[in-house]
């Protein structure tokens, strides 16, 4: 049971003496139990964003807090999810969960700790590939680890960047299944911030929307996704409201390209 | 058709099989005389043996066991014509192979003890430089600031061959097993080092955060997280320094011990004994591929995650 304040977040990044804005005052609340995605195309800053709440990266402005209390570093209890780095190759799929649960929950006994990570790997159903190393198994399998493993770990809040991008389509459609699943099956639902670049994962996942924008990296809006849960994801798809969202913010994010590439085009003209 | 590792095989056998009868049937040439062939007729059996078991065991490297297999034959082959046969070099320096086995089956006690007391010497300098080098390295690699220090001075020392220090190893420690251990563990230590800071260095940082989320102590993040990552670089180094170990105890043998596989060869040659010679350095080669063999199943075992299948 968490909430995320971001409060006036900036970060630049400099560059042989050039200076990039990664992100420019950004201001986001996130409620408990909420399911946020941030969703814009590569470069806006959002993976930055998350690496800032998951406190591996320091802003140069501003402050986040979880419950009130501002971040200051990494800790177990924000949960985070890569794209395809968050399992450690050393370790089987068995270990790797055994591994985060040791570090999060001191108390339990070997044994405890045994039962738990198989009724995590039951839960994905991958009790088969236990003893099976992370570059044996598929990219979805390794991020159903993943994502057991960070929900092994009980943390307040999931932090998600880009879980699914190395995936193909149907697996990634299968996987977001699975997320919705296991967040929606918990006792109480964790506060969740998801990166994406895809529109359609982000409308079917979320309960809010913040479309960004890059150079400078800005929330550009936030919407809210007002289709009750449980979704299903046929007739959400087939339905009027969902294609006028998505129309909307693909004319958000279309709109900021076209600007872009008028940008660029503009600096080409100042070069020559 | 095809000339098919079958075919490579039965020629590499014949021509062992014609080197025996070869061996049997005609006189040595008399500058080569030995009294009994028996010892190479028993090293052409073994090697028939040894490389039958392979191509049995390991089918999947059946094609550069029998590329060996039939070099190491064509070898013997020539060799003992050549030089068993003919005599042609120097029969005094350049001994068939009859009377080269011969050595083994007389001087087999002597060469055992010094195999066990070169290879005693040998693991325990390595084993500690190995134990040392690898915390330091990874805490070095690890530590931003020491780095910035420690590395120029690894890379000023490291390049001073161990032998160097050989005079002052001698006067300070008691024996020669200890003076030449701690040579071996001089000239193994840096390699080591160097492998595990590298190693460290070519972590993937996104690794390093998926550890961090977890706030892992300083401890837990060394032994779990930075030694298992830097594994391969430091299999790299640790099969530089085990190079080195056999350079720097041979050489070390040869001037001041008195047994060992180096001591057998320097030695035998004070006396111009080239069979014992040449019958060393076999027996070095022999004992290195040994070893080297259980490096890589070790390093085999060990980055087994490394594997993608």
């Amino acid at each position: 049971m968490a909430t995320i304040d971001l409060q006036n977040i900036s970060m630049i990044y400099g560059v042989n003496g050039t200076r990039h804005v990664a992100l420019e005052s950004v201001n986001l609340k996130i409620r408990d139990g909420e399911f946020v995605s941030l969703l814009g195309p590569s470069g806006c800053g959002k993976s930055t964003l998350i690496d800032i709440v998951a406190g591996l990266k320091t802003p140069e402005h501003g402050t986040v807090l979880i419950d009130d209390e501002p971040v200051t570093g990494p800790g177990p209890d924000r949960g985070v999810v890569f794209q395809d780095y968050s399992l450690f190759p050393w370790m089987t799929a068995f270990e790797n969960i055994c591994f985060a649960i040791e570090h999060t929950n001191g108390n339990l006994t070997r044994k405890e700790i045994e039962e738990r990570t198989e009724a995590y790997l039951d839960l994905v159903g991958l009790r088969a590939y236990r003893n099976s190393y992370p570059n044996t198994l598929s990219g979805g399998m390794r991020q159903r680890v993943s994502i057991v493993r960070m929900f092994s770990m009980n943390p307040k809040v999931f932090l998600m960047d880009e879980p699914f991008g190395a995936l193909d389509s149907l697996n990634r459609i299968y996987m977001q299944d699975t997320l919705l699943h296991l967040w929606s099956g918990g006792e109480e639902h964790k506060t969740v911030l998801f990166v994406t670049h895809d529109v359609d994962e982000a409308l079917q996942l979320s309960d809010r929307i913040a479309v960004m924008t890059p150079s400078p990296g800005r929330i550009k809006e936030v919407i809210d996704v007002p289709f009750p849960r449980p979704r299903c994801r046929k007739t959400l798809s087939a339905s009027t409201e969902y294609s006028t969202l998505k129309s909307h913010l693909l004319s958000v994010l279309y709109c900021e390209m076209l600007n872009e590439i008028e940008r660029q085009e503009k600096g080409l003209k100042g070069l020559a | 058709m095809r000339f098919s590792v079958k075919h490579e095989v039965g020629i590499a056998g014949i021509i062992l099989l014609a080197t025996a009868v070869l061996t049997i049937a005609v006189p040595d040439a008399p500058s080569q005389a030995v009294n009994s062939n028996s010892a190479f007729i028993t090293v052409i059996a073994l090697l028939i043996i040894f490389f039958g078991a392979l191509l049995y065991l390991h089918p999947k490297k059946a094609q550069a066991t029998a590329d060996i297999f039939l070099i190491i034959a064509v070898v013997m082959f020539l060799w003992e014509v050549l030089l068993g046969k003919l005599a042609l070099l120097d029969p005094f320096i350049f001994p068939g192979p009859a009377r080269v086995f011969r050595v083994f089956e007389i001087d087999w006690q002597q060469m055992l003890a010094g195999v066990v007391s070169s290879l005693e010497i040998l693991s325990v300098g390595y084993v500690i430089a190995l134990v040392t080098a690898i915390p330091i390295g990874l805490y070095i690699g690890w530590k931003k600031r020491l780095f910035g220090a420690a590395y120029p001075i690894a890379k000023a020392v490291s390049p001073i061959p161990p032998t160097v220090y050989l005079p002052y190893a001698i006067v300070l420690l008691p024996t020669f097993a200890a003076s030449s251990t701690f040579l071996i563990f001089i000239g193994a230590f840096w390699p080591v080092l160097v492998g595990s800071v590298y190693g460290v260095f070519s972590i993937d940082p996104r690794l390093i955060n998926s550890a961090r989320i977890l706030s892992l102590p300083e401890s837990r993040m060394i032994q779990r997280i930075l030694f298992p990552a830097a594994m391969p670089s430091i299999f790299s180094g640790a099969l530089i320094a085990l190079i080195m170990s056999f350079i720097t105890l041979t050489v070390a043998e040869m001037i001041a011990a008195t047994s060992g596989l180096g001591w057998y060869i320097q030695y035998h040659h004070q006396f111009a004994n080239y069979d014992r010679v040449i019958a060393g350095m076999i027996l070095i080669m022999v004992v290195v591929v040994a070893v080297m063999y259980l490096f890589d199943r070790i390093q085999a075992y060990s980055l087994r995650w490394q594997n993608t299948q």
